[in-house]
């Protein structure tokens, strides 16, 4: 698991790691044709995929998040490339280097406080009520033991660096890319 | 055979308790009984979580399939999104002995550990399994007389690990037998294995571009004049619902088609009523669908 | 069996003397290895004699100083530590030969792929190691004994299994030479896929007009006995002395007074569909004749849907009708034989691939082939399945079940041209149709192929670079093709009245039968193996046996044909020799120690081994030397020549060196 203990592993590297199995795309087409979220968005999977392993630029792209991971293109790519699960390592790359969406962000904080992505409120106490249930599900909402012991877990991971928004980090990335 | 644990997830029980319900419900009229997986957190989402370290996703994975072992249970998902993630997880967990070791050394500091004795499990393939079409059909004393639109959903069936089942994937039934083994008819409508939109966190990052993937599917199941739609997924539900809601402020469409997930349907089908069930808690509005179930969907 | 003296061996008793020649094969070797020092050390091993270093050892001065040195020093053994004995043992053990001794008294130790090639980065320890596997050559060397190679007559007959373009050729070309050939034929007529096809690229000559001489011929021939409708059901012995057994199918038909008329086939009440020829569309009868250039042009009935109503029999003015009429057997005695049997084209139904199965206008290549030929179904016409309407929009989709991890991973070489040909065919045919062709890239290699490209674009064919993700079935039965334009980066919903798929071609389950009962090898990607992909491409590893065609790998017309004639080339060298050299390396049986138990009996792949009288029995020309049998043996009275258990084991004790 180098990604987290990766200070010195040159971004290059580690892209060019995280898509071993790109490189042999012959850019056939198949996965941009099968993506749902490519015919209402500006993904071309295809694309990515042509830069991903070969140049850090990926890491600035919108369309590296709007991938909804329903894996029709790694189903069906003739290279038996695994497109998403590329993706999702570039991912990765990206948030370690502090490129999240506030939107993302917002959803990492939500774990690390409730241990939820998402957690319950006044409202769905109520509904759980009226359904005959507990007003808290048998998750870590009810039992605080349990939330602490995922809070340690995610402290251990280093989870914190993905919900504080580190902008000195945000100028590094730019130096090195 | 094991026991089984409920594994609630997010979604489920802090937005559509009733999916807690029906599952709870129907699983007891099944004879089958459910432990509470007491202190389980967020999978955690793979299409978030996994995006950004494999590490965290991994760890908070093998702490609730370990919660799991505890009880010496196997563990039942209701939903794609934790399915793809616990199954995920122990795959490879199982698989790879040095990762285990590795993941291990985190979950012994708060005193659990994942051995990998037990298996992890969604409803749909469950019932299909365990239970078999047939034993569905034994059970359901309500004949649902009900044109569905049966949403699979990404994580249930895809990536395959073998050789991929082709590029017009007609040849899967297995949920639509579920679905029909409830008196209900599964129709068919263009792209119907088709993502909902909402998985990968797109639907926090593109929430927009993800409900116009969603308004497709929804515009090819009007074109079939469906009664509802049934999933296998609280998130794909939640898009559903919610996002008939959104579409419709929007573009000022009308969108209405009543959501289920599916033990709800079976709820039905084995005599709950919606109400019981937490139907009318969608968004969507659905109260005819309601009325049209209390009075002729329903033949006993 | 006759064993023939190969060479005077007064040279090969008592004390060995060994000669060490080290390689330094330019820089493959030499650039890791310090070869002198390896010389040097050859040079105090025990029964050395000379030690030298070459830079090329297999040149022609390399070998001339192989001989002289085996006459200046009296040398009864030769090791050569060098590249790979799979190429250059047949030159080393010639060369020795050449100077009098006998070539199994050769060692050959492999410095290149052993060490130098996988060492590249740890000099010092690769030259150790080459030191090491020299001493280990060295303490073999010493126990190598002259073995006599086994040399057995040659029957001066042929069989060719399958009867396509290849085998045609193939038969035509040793009859031509003057021997017999039998040609063996699964169907009731010889052509193959070839005879289906409407044209050729990259003339678009028409197919069948240049395949019926060819086919007459093969009937004429003299020297070939055709057997069609017959398969290959046992093949016994080895190279030279073949016994095969054919069964000849019973077509209820009688051959010789049949001839070919039709007016069964007229009265003919069952109609099925014509799967044979016509890839499922259209019908035939139960009596059928295959097709109208069929050779021979007999009729042949399918008991399976024959109601045996007799109207045939009425019908025929020659009485050639015989239900009664039963498979017949054939026993033939066959000096080579070459396999030429062709293969299936790929089915995309079982996954749908495309929509084909699902949705009516998706259909393949073949199936096209057959609605544009003149004398097809359609009679030429080229029309969509579900409303026998001719289509105004035609798609093609390139590489259907081929370049693709989860199909066949290979190309099939001749899809992008028969996709080009079509493509042309359509449009000329219909001049106001639009024709797409989405692929991956356009593979078009040989003479004129290239140019026959160039004619398809300026035809208006137009391409979409792009493989496509989905097709979906419109209101009227026509298809929607998502597809992007890689090339302009634009996603095309393309609508289409007719959809065909470029299927590749994959290996028969008739050829696999046939690979089993000749023991031929079979490639990774399912075809049957050569024996060297470079240097022998129609050669298998049992000698006497050669395959071409595309039962040897996707291939097209002309390189089926040439495949086709250099397995005549290479069977008839053993015909017109009359006689074969087999391999001294096989195993022996000391009968004083062999209980006779018969264990190793079943062990042996080329089933060379019997016990007869209580007594077990080698059959040398079958042997392979391959040690199974002397592996199983619980006595040891079997021992695998050139590698029996005291020279390996000498080889294992000198593994290491001990300090006193």
């Amino acid at each position: 698991m180098d990604e987290m203990t990766g200070e010195n592993i040159n971004i290059n590297e580690q892209l060019k790691e995280a898509s071993t199995n790109a490189l042999r795309c012959m850019q056939c087409g198949v996965c941009s044709s099968s993506c749902p979220s490519g015919r209402h968005t500006s993904l071309n999977i295809r694309k990515l995929v042509k830069i991903a392993g070969r140049s850090s630029d990926i890491l600035k792209s919108d369309e590296l998040w709007m991938c909804t991971t329903c894996y029709n293109c790694q189903e069906r790519c003739p290279r038996g490339i695994d497109i998403v699960d590329t993706i999702l390592k570039i991912r990765s790359i990206s948030a370690y280097h502090n490129i999240i969406l506030p939107e993302h962000r917002a959803v990492c904080q939500m774990l690390l406080k409730y241990g939820h992505a998402v957690p319950i409120n006044d409202d769905y106490k109520i509904k759980r009520t009226e359904m005959g249930l507990e007003e808290l599900p048998e998750t870590v909402h009810k039992y605080t033991d349990s939330l602490n012991e995922v809070k340690e877990l995610l402290t251990s991971c280093g989870f914190e660096r993905f919900t504080e928004d580190n902008t000195d980090e945000n100028k590094t990335m730019e130096n090195t890319a | 055979m094991s026991n089984l644990s409920l594994f609630l997830g997010c979604v489920a029980p802090n937005r559509y308790p009733g999916i807690e319900a029906a599952t709870k419900k129907t699983f007891s009229k099944l004879g089958i009984e459910l432990d509470d997986l007491e202190g389980a957190s967020c999978c955690p989402a793979p299409g978030v979580f996994r995006s950004f370290d494999k590490t965290t996703w991994l760890t908070l994975a093998s702490r609730n399939i370990a919660l799991s072992e505890e009880m010496d249970d196997d563990l039942l998902t209701i939903c794609n999104g934790c399915y793809s993630t616990l199954k995920e997880a122990e795959t490879e967990l199982k698989k790879d002995s040095g990762l285990k070791k590795e993941v291990n050394e985190k979950l012994f500091e708060t005193g659990h550990e994942f051995r990998g004795q037990h298996d992890v499990r969604h409803v749909i393939e469950y019932l299909y399994q365990n239970i078999g079409v047939d034993g569905i059909r034994e059970i359901v004393s309500n004949q649902l007389d009900l044109r569905v639109a049966v949403h699979y959903g990404c994580h249930l069936v895809q990536p395959l690990k073998e050789a991929g089942s082709g590029l017009v994937t007609n040849d899967i039934t297995f949920f639509d037998e579920l679905v029909e083994a409830t008196g209900a008819k599964s129709i068919d409508y263009e792209d119907k294995m088709m993502c909902c939109g909402a998985g990968g966190g797109a639907r926090a990052a593109v929430q927009d571009a993800t409900l116009r993937i969603t308004e497709k599917k929804l515009q090819n199941m009007i074109e079939e004049q469906v009664d509802c739609i049934v999933n296998a997924c609280p998130f794909c539900h939640l898009q559903f619902d919610s996002g008939q809601q959104d579409i419709n402020k929007n573009s000022g469409t009308n969108y209405e088609i009543p959501v289920l997930h599916y033990t709800q349907l079976l709820g039905l089908a084995m005599g709950f009523s919606p109400e019981e069930l937490g139907i009318n808690l969608n968004s969507t509005n659905t109260a005819v669908f309601i009325q049209r179930i209390k009075e002729g969907f329903v033949t006993a | 069996m006759a064993q023939s003296e190969i060479n005077d061996d007064t040279k090969n008793t008592d004390e060995p003397r060994i000669g060490v020649f080290i390689c330094e094969c330019g820089v493959n070797i030499g650039g890791v290895i310090d070869c002198h020092a390896v010389a040097d050390y050859a040079g105090t091993l025990p029964d050395v004699i000379r030690s030298s270093v070459n830079k090329y050892t297999c040149s022609d001065s390399g070998q001339s100083e192989i001989k002289q040195a085996i006459k200046d020093n009296n040398l009864n053994r030769v090791l050569v530590a060098a590249c790979t004995p799979k190429t250059h043992e047949p030159i080393f053990r010639a060369c020795v030969e050449e100077a009098g001794l006998n070539p199994y008294l050769f060692e050959f130790v492999n410095i290149r792929e052993h060490c130098s090639w996988i060492h590249m980065q740890e000099k010092e320890a690769a030259t150790e190691k080459a030191c090491e596997l020299v001493r280990m050559g060295v303490s073999r060397a010493s126990k190598l004994e002259p073995l006599q190679s086994n040399e057995v007559p040659v029957t001066n007959t042929a069989l060719v299994i399958g009867a396509g373009v290849a085998g045609m050729q193939s038969a035509l070309d040793i009859a031509d030479m003057g021997y017999k050939v039998y040609l063996v034929e699964k169907n009731p007529s010889i052509g193959g896929k070839m005879a289906q096809l409407d044209k050729t690229f990259p003339t678009n000559d028409c197919s069948i007009c240049i395949l019926g001489p060819k086919m007459v011929e093969v009937a004429r021939n003299k020297n070939i006995e055709l057997m069609t409708y017959s398969e290959v059901e046992e093949v016994d012995g080895y190279v030279g002395n073949f016994k095969v057994k054919v069964r000849h199918k019973a077509r209820y038909v009688d051959v010789n007074t049949c001839t070919g008329c039709g007016l069964c086939v007229e009265k003919c009440p069952v109609e099925v569909p014509n799967t044979e020829f016509n890839e499922g569309i259209g019908t035939r009868k139960a009596i059928y004749v295959p097709f109208p250039q069929a050779v021979p042009l007999r009729a042949v009935i399918d008991k399976s849907v024959c109601i045996d109503c007799g109207a045939c029999s009425r019908a025929c003015s020659s009485n050639s009708i015989i239900m009664e009429q039963e498979d017949t057997f054939s026993e033939l005695d066959i000096g080579v034989i070459v396999v030429t049997a062709g293969f299936d084209v790929y089915d995309p139904e079982p996954t749908h691939d495309f929509g084909y199965g699902l949705y009516d206008n998706v259909i393949t290549g073949m199936e096209l082939e057959r609605l544009i030929n003149a004398s097809g179904p359609t009679m030429g016409k080229v029309v969509r399945p579900s409303d026998v309407k001719p289509p105004k929009k035609v798609g093609f989709i390139q590489c259907v079940g081929s370049r693709d991890k989860k199909r066949n991973r290979y190309c099939s070489s001749f899809c992008c041209m028969y996709a080009l040909k079509d493509a042309q065919l359509i449009r000329e045919k219909y001049p106001d149709s639009e024709v797409y062709i989405m692929y991956m890239d356009m593979r078009t290699p040989f003479r004129n192929y290239e140019e026959f490209y160039d004619r398809a674009r300026d035809m208006g064919i137009r391409f979409i670079r792009g493989k496509p993700g989905k097709v979906t079935e419109n209101e009227d039965n026509g298809l929607k093709v998502r597809v992007e334009d890689t090339l302009t980066n634009d996603i095309i919903d393309l609508d289409l009245d007719l959809l065909v798929l470029s299927v590749g071609a994959v290996s028969s389950e008739s050829t696999e039968r046939i690979r089993q009962i000749l023991k031929v090898s079979r490639a990774a990607d399912g075809f049957l193996m050569e024996a060297h992909p470079k240097l022998k491409p129609v050669d298998t590893t049992l000698d006497g046996i050669f395959i071409g065609g595309v039962s040897q790998g996707p291939k097209d017309i002309p390189y089926s044909v040439s495949q086709g004639s250099a397995c005549a080339a290479r069977a008839t060298r053993y015909l017109a020799q009359g006689k074969a050299i087999t391999e001294g390396i096989t195993v022996e049986v000391n009968p004083d120690i062999c209980v006779a138990c018969g264990i190793c009996v079943p062990m042996c792949p080329f089933q060379a081994l019997s016990i007869e009288d209580g007594k077990l029995n080698i059959i040398k020309a079958l042997c392979k030397g391959c040690g199974t049998c002397a592996v199983a043996c619980p006595t040891g009275a079997l021992q695998q020549n050139h590698f029996r258990n005291d020279q390996l084991l000498a080889q294992v004790k000198n593994v290491f060196t001990f300090e006193e």
